[in-house]
């Protein structure tokens, strides 16, 4: 540490030395032990404009301001959570919807037509009905 | 930056939706926040309202956070400069917006006559912070009010610690000749 770079680190880190790099600080504290005047001079004009911006105030943290910050956190967490709930329960409503789809598939394909009308669930229209029944009574009805 | 992430801890039991870490969280951290804020921009409104939204950006990464790139703090600090970076642009594109800023940071209540002068010095400060060029006034908070080490400083600023140094002499001499000047030249060697 040469006079010249402690000059810079004051001029760029001010008068306390616990603000300057880690790195060069014992080097500073070394040389600064060793007597040298101009350093303490240095030192003491880095430290007054420590002093001077130090005054600089700013008002307290508004207690309303806290909370507003608490209460978005809430609302965002619970927004996820919503979105969370909705995503997984229409994923848990299309799971359901699919599985119905099938069984009335497979029912559809192993049960034999004549009675086919009476073992699908109700979720065709009564229209749907009508064409399987007429389409029975029409393979009955001897040509 | 070998040393363990302090907020680290906390930022998982806010992943765990712990209410008390939310509220810990914003103790914490908020008045750092508001004071960096506050400093470059000068606005005490803005600088709140630069606040809440760093504070959503914290609620939508906690849970995710992973340890082992920046520290946390480090990374805050990105976001809430990001965020003032985006006001001081909107800012000069329409420059004739407010011209006393800085007149909003102080309390105008009726004060004792020390607490007066106090007030006229900090405003005095924040005036001289308000001149200096962008990147020096970022230098100066983030190293100086922030505590940030020369580093973390010159990483948000994407510069060297070389160059981090001389935007902060150069800032530190702006504001000793203006200070100097408003006290009457009283600093060590000042010639008073």
């Amino acid at each position: 540490m040469t006079p010249h770079r402690f000059t810079e680190l004051a001029e760029a880190y001010g008068g306390d030395l616990q603000r300057w790099p880690s790195a060069e600080r014992d080097a500073a504290q070394a040389l600064l032990a060793s007597g040298d005047s101009t350093l303490n001079a240095v030192l003491r004009e880095a430290s007054w404009l420590d002093g001077q911006l130090d005054g600089h105030q700013l008002p307290a943290v508004s207690p309303q301001l806290m909370r507003q910050i608490v209460a978005d956190a809430r609302e965002e967490r619970s927004f996820w959570a919503r979105s969370f709930s909705w995503l997984f329960g229409a994923s848990f409503v299309g799971v359901g919807v699919a599985g119905i789809a099938a069984g009335i598939l497979v029912a559809s394909l192993t049960l034999p037509l004549a009675v086919e009308h009476e073992a699908l669930p109700n979720v065709f229209d009564s229209g749907d009905g009508d064409v399987v029944f007429n389409l029975d009574a029409a393979e009955e009805t001897p040509q | 930056m070998n040393e363990p992430d302090p907020d680290v801890e906390l930022l998982a039991r806010i992943g765990h939706n712990e209410p008390a870490a939310i509220e810990e969280m914003v103790k914490r951290k908020l008045p750092r926040l508001l004071a960096l804020a506050s400093r470059l921009l000068g606005d005490a409104e803005e600088a709140k309202d630069v606040a809440q939204e760093s504070f959503l950006r914290i609620w939508k990464h906690a849970a995710d956070w992973r340890t082992g790139q920046a520290r946390f703090d480090t990374w805050l600090h990105r976001v809430t400069l990001n965020l003032c970076h985006d006001r001081l642009r909107r800012r000069k594109a329409q420059p004739l917006a407010d011209e006393d800023q800085t007149s909003e940071l102080a309390d105008t209540a009726p004060r004792p006559d020390e607490q007066l002068e106090a007030a006229a010095q900090s405003r005095q400060v924040a005036d001289a912070l308000a001149a200096l060029p962008d990147r020096q006034r970022e230098a100066i908070v983030l190293q100086y009010y922030q505590g940030l080490s020369n580093i973390e400083a010159a990483a948000l600023l994407n510069i060297s610690v070389e160059a981090l140094e001389s935007l902060l002499s150069r800032a530190r001499r702006t504001l000793r000749n203006t200070l100097a000047a408003h006290r009457g030249d009283a600093r060590p060697g000042g010639g008073q």
